[in-house]
């Protein structure tokens, strides 16, 4: 017959070696029973917080029962042993009440935000396609960076542009390229160009698609101009219109935008940023 | 002799191996808990950020409270739960000249369920959707609607009773919010308590 492991001829021979087998059998019990030191049982919580007695009074009863079991160890103790998260900013701020253990949530002030009711939505220029440059590397959460070479440090070339999802019966597209930040409080439009057949996907970098038009930007210009005096963010905007408003060469690019605002089209953004050294 | 201390070498063995599994399995459902007490039916929390902020690229958007609802349960031993209300109050963007036009949750109720990573519980929020429309004439967003959609992770602190949601919090639970196909920044800190039963009593999860 061959030997038995250890562990076999404990499962299998618990009459011989008594002992040991008692002893282990208490040391699982205990172990089973105290949870292993793992469980979800936590320190201070007794046997008898979760009573079947407890259990049956409902929800209302949970309150109120047993308040010394509410010792304020409760959740002190877990936050000690898994919890405790970096230093979060604005957490030791947070307002206190003298006779609660945890945080008051602030009570605001004023009435709340409204939401858009779908009035407004339809009136509302939606930003719902998708619109990216593959000339610019990725953002990494924040605007792209602007290469030199499409600003003034440059060649002075406008990105190459990809845009998906323009919706079916557009009749026309238009790009701008607009400073986020105004200038002297006004609005500053970098770039303009209407005309864009709807059914095109993207614009090469420096080259103009057929049959577009060009307006004047911020600086009087004809053109694309991206020259910041230091820091800047920009925002490039693919609308697409329900109907053509077919502007003529040199139009101004301010007055054609409120014209575009009052289709309630929809709307492709892209945020890049540039700082000149 | 020898052969007994074999013996119980090899079952403490197994008991480790088993106890592991059992820590393991307490760890990754964390419930929701009352006084160290895991809740039982149904509870509403509600938790209330101050500042809380959200970057779409180039411009943030702020307000000055923001709270939410959240109706609570034990599923299995994981807590679960939904997101009912979310009123956001006094928002303002980064801008002098863009304003927040009108900006509210969307498709409520959003479902939620805790977590745990790296033995740290953490609450994840499924299906969120806020409209922003921007308003202001000088504003590069003026009259646009922009959507912010996706999932969101927030870490628990137990001690504090504290829902943090930011950077760090996205990337350990691998949620994202996105708004105009890009991923955004949302930053916000809730100081959270219950608001039916268990009133006044220490929340955690674990």
């Amino acid at each position: 017959m061959a030997q038995r492991t250890g562990a076999e001829r404990l499962l299998a021979s618990p009459a011989k070696g008594t002992s040991a087998g008692a002893a282990l059998a208490l040391v699982l019990a205990a172990l089973l029973l105290g949870g292993c030191g793992g469980s979800s049982a936590e320190p201070g919580e007794s046997s008898s917080t979760t009573s079947p007695a407890a259990a049956a009074q409902g929800q209302a009863a949970l309150a109120e029962a047993e308040p010394g079991a509410q010792a304020q160890g409760g959740s002190q103790a877990q936050g000690g042993a898994t919890n405790q998260s970096p230093a979060a900013p604005g957490a030791g701020e947070a307002p206190q009440s003298a006779g609660k253990h945890g945080p008051r949530v602030p009570q605001p002030k004023g009435a709340p935000e409204q939401a858009p009711t779908p009035a407004q939505i339809a009136n509302a220029t939606v930003a719902d396609i998708s619109l990216t440059s593959p000339s610019l590397p990725p953002g990494a959460g924040g605007p792209a960076p602007l290469p030199p070479t499409y600003t003034c440090d440059g060649d002075g070339k406008w990105p190459a542009l990809a845009w998906s999802g323009v919706p079916a019966g557009t009749s026309e597209l238009i790009l701008y390229a607009m400073n986020i930040a105004p200038v002297e409080g006004q609005l500053y439009v970098d770039w303009a160009v209407a005309g864009i057949d709807p059914a095109l996907t993207g614009i090469e970098a420096g080259k103009l698609p057929k049959g577009a038009v060009v307006g004047t930007n911020g600086a009087g210009k004809r053109g694309y101009e991206i020259c910041p005096e230091g820091a800047e963010t920009y925002l490039f905007a693919l609308y697409a219109l329900p109907r053509p408003l077919s502007p003529e060469p040199g139009f101004d690019a301010r007055e054609l935008r409120r014209r575009i605002l009052e289709l309630s089209g929809n709307v492709g953004l892209y945020a890049a940023s540039y700082e000149r050294g | 002799m020898r052969t007994k201390a074999t013996a119980i070498g090899a079952a403490l063995a197994a008991l480790a191996v088993l106890c592991a599994m059992f820590a393991t399995s307490a760890s990754a459902a964390p419930a929701w808990k009352f006084e160290a007490k895991s809740l039982e039916g149904s509870e509403v929390i509600l938790g209330g950020a101050l500042d809380s902020s959200l970057t779409i690229p180039g411009l943030t958007t702020k307000c000055e409270n923001f709270l939410y609802k959240l109706s609570i349960k034990n599923e299995a031993g994981t807590g679960k739960g939904e997101v009912t209300e979310v009123p956001l109050y006094n928002c303002t963007t980064n801008s002098e000249v863009c304003a927040v036009s009108k900006i509210g949750a969307e498709k409520l109720p959003w479902p939620s369920k805790l977590t745990t990573v790296s033995t740290s519980p953490y609450i994840i929020i499924e299906g969120v959707k806020v409209g922003i429309i921007y308003s202001g004439e000088e504003c590069a967003v003026d009259g646009i609607l922009v959507a912010v959609t996706g999932t969101a992770g927030g870490l628990i602190n137990n001690t504090t009773e504290i829902a943090t949601f930011d950077k760090s919090s996205f990337a350990a639970t691998g949620t994202a919010l996105k708004a105009l196909s890009s991923t955004i920044e949302w930053n916000g800190v809730f100081p959270t308590e219950a608001f039916q039963w268990h009133r006044e009593q220490a929340l955690s999860v674990s």
